[in-house]
């Protein structure tokens, strides 16, 4: 056998076990948080009168004497309905109560029943002062003392033989009033947890609308940044062309384009704008319309692209660029006119295997409103490939952050001279892919193809 | 390789000095853009950036070196850079920007043709 400090304390643990089970299940409960909120219907009040009308007779119930002393929670489930669900929860549980102890009987059933009503009316009047919210582990606590310590005082007041209340308050006060106020303590802290989950839960839901919205939006974005490229490329007899354009995130800054011009001539553009992500697309906007109106009215490249830096330079807040590579094509006469402005220099791959860099001197636009531009020109023959990128194919890392590299574009571009500008494009996109593997990218990746020959 | 950019700031006399290494891309540069911005409006006109630290650059970081340059220049100020490891000075060499921001060799120089000024 045990001594009986070890059993009592046994039994006194047990309580307040059933007290969490209890605790947590009713918060779990769909009409607890309803409750919580301060959702008064008359459905609630009569469940919370029932629930905790129950959990005061199993208060009842589970009293027991400790070292002597009667002990019982009947108290608390009135106590946790007033401190919930206002007054008229408190009371009701309280007279479920009340009545379960008057049939037990004893020189305390009446000041007994009665204190469990009063606790009930007490926290439910606490429940209003605090504007019909739960008050708080602190102020739950110290209630749950000032009620039992008023049940001992009706006790003292309304039981007679005076010198048998006095004997059995002065064993049961300390005892009574602990194990209450420490049930209480365990609700409180479980309706706390439950409140801050419950904050929590709909912080994280409205964090994720507004990202569904933003993403949303974002996808708009990108389908009208599409809509700034060629729907399709224009056929030209004895050419062919082949692009894309690939952003890292959902827009991008880099941008192409296949411009009719005067004469049958043909204008290709690929540029890249500084940064990324929405600044850098709303940048390639601007940039695209104002290269596409300048080249529709100017027949030199020089003339477009120096128009074009002028009126993006007044735009470019922040130190905004956009690195640009202009050419007409005359496809009769088989000549490239081209401008560079700032951009990584396409590869002209010649029939013959050997390789050149279409390099012009010229600023990227947007950098400074003084800049003058090269135009150089360059005769084609039957078989080149020009390959216009962004720095988005040369840079592609992989794992270790190695970059593709120009010289291994280079090499690539120079063994593609006698493919399809279709094949030569897929071609260079699976190399770039096969040199990445997994590894995220972070640059938009974009290509323009031109082939003389079909 | 490093994934990020190390910001430290010296003076030399007059004349503050931004160091920057590691890498300067999207990510990065936000931080160096805050530094050079907080000097700029502090009232300092001069500014030398050291790049001898910098392992990569990405458009994002000319953009912001470009922003403090063109931003010194509309008051009269200047802001210089020095010693551009090659695979930087290329960045700047395609760009352009070789032609428009004063590139000196080493911060010796960079600060020498200040003072003869």
């Amino acid at each position: 056998m045990l001594p009986e400090v070890v059993t009592d304390f046994l039994i006194l643990f047990q309580m307040m076990c059933v007290v969490v089970v209890f605790a947590y299940l009713v918060t779990r409960t769909r009409f607890y948080p309803e409750v919580l909120e301060g959702g008064f219907s008359w459905k609630n009040q009569a469940i919370l009168i029932l629930i905790f009308g129950v959990l005061s007779i199993y208060g009842s119930e589970s009293g027991i004497d400790i070292l002597g002393a009667p002990l019982n929670i009947r108290d608390l489930g009135p106590m946790v309905a007033g401190f919930v669900g206002g007054p008229v929860a408190g009371i009701g549980a309280g007279l479920i109560g009340a009545g379960y102890r008057m049939t037990m009987g004893g020189f305390t059933a009446v000041s007994c029943s009665l204190a469990t009503v009063l606790a009930g009316l007490l926290a439910g009047m606490i429940n209003l002062a605090n504007r019909r919210r739960f008050p708080g582990l602190l102020l739950a606590v110290s209630g749950a003392v000032l009620i039992e310590g008023m049940h001992m005082g009706l006790v003292l007041l309304l039981s007679r033989p005076l010198p048998d209340a006095v004997e059995l308050v002065s064993d049961a006060a300390f005892p009574m009033i602990a194990a209450n106020a420490a049930g209480m303590c365990i609700f409180a802290l479980i309706t706390l947890n439950f409140e801050n989950e419950r904050r929590t839960c709909r912080e994280r839901d409205r964090y994720q609308a507004e990202l569904q919205r933003k993403n949303a939006e974002l996808q708009i974005a990108r389908e009208i940044q599409e809509s700034f490229l060629p729907p399709s490329l224009p056929t030209l007899p004895g050419y062919a062309l082949a692009a894309e354009s690939r952003p890292a995130r959902e827009v991008g800054g880099d941008f192409y384009d296949v411009l009719g011009s005067h004469g049958g001539r043909v204008g290709l553009v690929i540029a890249d704008v500084s940064d990324k992500g929405v600044p850098a697309a709303l940048f390639m906007a601007l940039s695209s319309t104002v290269m596409r109106a300048s080249a529709a009215w100017h027949q030199r490249p020089r003339d477009a692209v120096s128009d074009a830096n002028a009126l993006i330079c007044r735009e470019s807040g922040s130190g905004m660029f956009v690195t640009l590579f202009f050419c007409i094509l005359d496809p009769a006469e088989g000549t490239l006119t081209y401008v560079n402005a700032g951009h990584n220099p396409p590869m002209l791959a010649r029939a013959d295997g050997s390789l050149i860099e279409l390099r012009a001197s010229g600023i990227a636009l947007g950098a400074d409103d003084r800049s003058v531009y090269e135009e150089r020109s360059i005769q084609l023959s039957p078989g080149d490939l020009l390959v216009l990128y962004t720095d988005g194919v040369t840079e592609a890392e992989d794992a270790s952050q190695q970059q593709f590299g120009d010289e291994r574009l280079a090499e690539l571009v120079k063994g593609l001279h006698d493919r399809t500008a279709g094949e030569a494009l897929a071609a260079i996109q699976d190399a770039v892919a096969a040199h990445t593997q997994a590894a995220p990218q972070n640059d938009d990746m974009t290509l323009l193809l031109l082939k003389v020959g079909t | 390789m490093s994934t990020i950019l190390q910001v430290a700031e010296e003076r030399r006399g007059d004349v503050p000095v931004v160091f920057l290494k590691g890498r300067m891309d999207a990510t990065t540069s936000p931080d160096a853009e805050a530094h050079i911005n907080r000097l700029i409006d502090g009232g300092d006109r001069q500014l030398v950036v050291d790049l001898s630290g910098l392992e990569y650059i990405s458009s994002a970081g000319l953009r912001v070196l470009l922003s403090g340059l063109k931003r010194l220049k509309a008051s009269g100020g200047m802001l210089k850079l020095t010693a551009l490891a090659p695979e930087i000075q290329k960045v700047f060499d395609i760009a352009g920007f070789n032609r428009l921001f004063p590139i000196y060799r080493n911060l010796d120089e960079a600060l020498g043709a200040d003072a003869a000024r």
